[in-house]
């Protein structure tokens, strides 16, 4: 699945790790979030979605 | 990748378990002479090491069940099921090898060992097919 995690992150000048932090998972997790390798869960989805205020389609798109 | 708390409980339960393990093994050479009787006694002391290599199982699924990291968590459990996979076909196929020719008999206690190294495998598994083999716990 698509998303548009690195270029929110990059709006708030947010590295992998700081990103990471605040998601409670490890940085290899959002590496492999962003780069498509690994869809997220529906929880972690949510939590993502929270974070950056954003519905869940505004971020994770549609391949 | 820094240490998170369920890696961290992990190695502290392996290095104990590996101390009661190593204690218990010497224990029974010690105890049980060569070729002795299976009997209450000598059955007994042997499977106290057998306890620590359970503890080594159950902290393997403690420490996956205590992950939080959901992508950690989908990393380790592919390592087990290639070492689950590659475990069973090794053993079926030699099990098979031994029913029908006179290939020297393996002991059951080397199908551990052969899982963990499957962990290797698995964790090699991960780098070629995800690109990240995962964390060395």
């Amino acid at each position: 699945m698509k998303n548009r995690l690195k270029v929110l992150r990059a709006e708030r000048d947010w590295s992998q790790g700081d990103l990471a932090e605040r998601l409670e998972v490890s940085r290899q997790s959002v590496n492999a979030i962003e780069t498509g390798k690994y869809d997220p869960s529906l929880p972690l989805a949510f939590r993502i979605a929270d974070l950056f205020g954003l519905p869940i389609e505004d971020i994770f798109l549609r391949d | 990748m820094a240490k998170n708390p369920a890696q961290r409980r992990y190695m502290r339960r392996m290095i104990l378990l590996s101390v009661a393990y190593i204690a218990a093994v010497m224990l029974a050479s010690w105890l049980i002479p060569d070729d002795a009787a299976a009997t209450l006694l000598t059955v007994t002391i042997a499977l106290v090491p057998a306890l620590a290599t359970s503890g080594f199982i159950w902290a393997m699924a403690s420490y996956v069940a205590e992950l939080k990291d959901e992508y950690v968590r989908m990393l380790e459990i592919r390592k087990m099921l290639v070492a689950t996979g590659l475990t069973l076909a090794l053993t079926s196929g030699w099990g098979i090898l031994e029913l029908f020719t006179n290939v020297p008999r393996v002991q059951l206690f080397y199908v551990f060992p052969v899982w963990c190294m499957g962990l290797a495998v698995g964790s090699l598994v991960n780098k070629v097919t995800i690109g990240d083999g995962g964390p060395c716990p």
